[in-house]
């Protein structure tokens, strides 16, 4: 995802970031294309000094980078005109309702007050706080803020969408809608969301592509579907019947087999095929329900990265 | 689910510029704590003075045109001095003065209620909701954050002072009918919108950098109470408390015979001098031409008393008083008193603090200064750690 004839969303050239002892990124080189990417990686990554660093809040010691093409370091306030930025924390403008909460968001990025509320009703029935837009938001539950706050943030219909942790304390049903929305506006709506977040499913739900971080640097970028990969002889198996008596005729065999549930994982000598598992489940005359290559999770993929570190 | 659920859809409008991002703050504030009741009695109330200044400028354009209309009134201005209203023009600087003057002291008490309704929330209330970052990830700078929050105030406060001042102006240009009043007036003018101006850039700093200091909007209106309350009583009980001292340095240290040495010549004496009943019957008529040359000593030592800088109103009022003039019109009106002890009498009376108006000056702007500290110092941006 480096050729220089790839689109680019946001790029970060050499950044160093330090607070102190605490480098909080080192040596940060990136390119994100447009779409929707997922942020990854354990506490204290550096994933909130990254999205902070693609808004210019924060001047990186060393490096630079750019967000459509704009130097991070002298136009950030333009960047910020064409993001929406929903945070981690949970904050609000305060003694508001709902609807005068993101009429105000849009003002203060500069729409015009009559467009503002006019889009603040558009948005709000969106996010599905219709109902509730003339409460107050302090009354709001924890995934009422959050879709509130995404609200606010799309309001002025940006170019990226940062999300950082937007399932946070929200129910499953509340997460649902949060990821739906996030989806909806990533795949059908064009716009670009970066997504951060501690819940891979969450990521995997939304995001097409991730980039995962630890310790301020860069450890695993790419595609979802091309990090988990297919494993060469490895594969997923089930059977219909009892399975412990084929695990130990295959391990005969060579075999390497690890029982997970109802789930067999072999891994095949070198030199066989799938074809081999065919001919012993027909010759002990088992039925099987379930075969396919075996490919990481996301969460392999993310444990493996973080492990190297 | 609404019925005509139109999903998202995009938005094609055009974003404003940076420069006046700030009013979208100071709009949003002010429909905010228009929303007080309270807030709304207040400024209803703090706009009656603004009748009075209207109405006593009006009636003095109609009195420099000798009309019948204000017949009525000149029987309740009997308390100025006779001169004054026999020859309205030469006096009409001072009048003009002393009316706004008068108004801005007035409105000086509303606006320290009004920011005291609304200045403490406007940060404390965005420290404790966590709203920095919605603010800051937006396209806004820590000053246009800072001047929205401060038009905040200022809006109220101009509503107080500076629009009432131009309304003024014009009802009494207006009932002159005479262009040379606009020339003569036009510095007061000028000077009463610095006056507000000043009123707004300094007690509204002072206020943002207290509502900075907490996440409790009491707590910030307890310390305004404070320093609005407490500094005027320290500085009044140092003020009586050098009175006293002053007092007793001619009063009481001395003998009646000493008085009487003192001022051989004796002048006649004053009904209700009160502070020389303690007095031997004696040293009486020497004692009072002491308590004379008492006042003449306290007129003089006001203009070196730094007692009065201890209070921040007094500060305000005494830049106020040198922008507007209050004390050279007292001067020009004091001239028309018959003796020095009476001239003397009615600017000790009446005329504000006379010490140095740069004291004042010095004491706001090292407070501008640190409340713009306390406001950077308080509200940092968010290139930090969590």
């Amino acid at each position: 995802m480096s050729g220089p004839d790839v689109p680019v969303l946001f790029e970060l050239a050499g950044v160093t970031k330090t607070y102190g002892s605490v480098t909080a990124l080192d040596n940060l080189s990136i390119r994100v294309p447009p779409g929707a990417t997922g942020l990854l990686g354990p506490n204290g990554s550096g994933k909130t000094t990254m999205i902070r660093t693609l808004l210019g809040l924060i001047r990186p010691d060393k490096g630079g980078g750019t967000v459509f093409g704009m130097d991070i370091l002298r136009r950030q306030l333009d960047i910020r005109r064409q993001i929406g930025f929903s945070p981690e924390d949970e904050c609000l403008f305060p003694g508001v309702q709902g609807i005068e909460f993101v009429a105000y968001a849009g003002e203060l990025v500069g729409m015009p007050s009559t467009d503002a509320m006019q889009r603040a009703h558009e948005v709000l029935d969106y996010a599905g706080l219709g109902e509730v837009r003339y409460r107050k938001v302090e009354s709001y539950s924890s995934g009422m803020k959050q879709r509130l706050k995404l609200a606010a943030a799309i309001v002025h219909d940006p170019k990226l969408l940062i999300l950082d942790e937007p399932t946070n304390g929200m129910d499953p049903a509340g997460r649902e809608d949060m990821l739906r929305l996030a989806c909806d506006l990533a795949n059908n709506k064009g716009m670009s969301v970066l997504f951060s977040s501690h819940l891979l499913p969450d990521v995997e739900a939304v995001c097409g592509h991730i980039v995962v971080l630890a310790g301020g640097r860069l450890l695993v970028q790419g595609g979802i579907r091309e990090l988990k990969q297919a494993h060469a002889g490895s594969f997923e198996l089930r059977l219909k019947s009892e399975d412990e008596d084929f695990a130990r005729r295959i391990s005969g065999l060579g075999c390497d087999v690890q029982i997970r549930g109802d789930m067999l994982l072999v891994k095949i000598p070198p030199g066989q095929t799938a074809a081999l598992l065919w001919r012993q489940a027909a010759e002990a005359n088992y039925q099987i329900r379930h075969l396919r290559p075996q490919r990481s999770t996301l969460e392999e993929v993310f444990l493996k990265a973080v492990e190297q570190t | 689910m609404p019925i005509m659920e139109q999903g998202y859809q995009h938005w094609s409008g055009r974003l404003s510029g940076h420069s006046w991002r700030w009013l979208a703050i100071t709009r949003h504030g002010v429909r905010i704590q228009l929303r007080n009741r309270f807030l709304r009695y207040v400024l209803f109330a703090a706009w009656t003075p603004a009748l009075l200044l209207v109405g006593m400028l009006s009636i003095w354009g109609l009195l420099e045109r000798k009309s019948n209309l204000v017949a009525t009134f000149v029987e309740f201005m009997r308390f100025m001095n006779p001169n004054v209203i026999a020859d309205p023009r030469y006096y009409r600087v001072e009048i003009w003065r002393l009316s706004y003057g008068y108004f801005m002291h007035v409105e000086l008490f509303f606006s320290m209620i009004l920011i005291l309704l609304v200045g403490p929330g406007l940060i404390s209330q965005d420290l404790r909701v966590n709203a920095l970052p919605l603010y800051f990830s937006r396209p806004l700078r820590r000053v246009d954050y800072f001047l929205g929050k401060l038009g905040v105030i200022s809006f109220f406060l101009g509503m107080v002072t500076i629009l009432p001042t131009l309304i003024a102006y014009l009802f009494g240009l207006l009932f002159s009918l005479n262009l040379h009043v606009a020339v003569q007036t036009f510095g007061i003018l000028v000077g009463t919108l610095l006056y507000g101006l000043i009123i707004c850039l300094s007690a509204g700093t002072l206020m943002l950098a207290l509502s900075a200091l907490s996440r409790n909007s009491r707590y910030v209106a307890l310390f305004w109470l404070g320093l609005w309350f407490v500094s005027s009583v320290i500085s009044s009980v140092l003020a009586g408390v050098h009175h006293e001292e002053i007092r007793h340095a001619y009063f009481y240290n001395r003998p009646p015979a000493q008085i009487g040495a003192a001022n051989p010549q004796g002048v006649a004496t004053e009904p209700g001098d009160r502070m020389t009943s303690g007095l031997p019957q004696d040293g009486m008529a020497n004692a009072r031409q002491y308590w004379r040359n008492f006042q003449l000593q306290r007129l003089r030592d006001s203009q070196t008393d730094w007692r009065p800088m201890v209070s921040y109103t007094a500060n305000l009022l005494r830049i106020g008083a040198h922008l507007l003039g209050t004390n050279q019109a007292w001067e020009k009106l004091a001239k028309l008193e018959p003796d020095t002890w009476r001239r003397e009498r009615l600017l000790t009376r009446y005329a504000g603090p006379r010490y140095p108006w740069y004291w004042s000056a010095a004491v706001l702007a090292g407070l501008f200064g640190l409340s713009l500290c306390v406001l950077k110092w308080s509200i940092r941006s968010l290139d930090r750690l969590k």
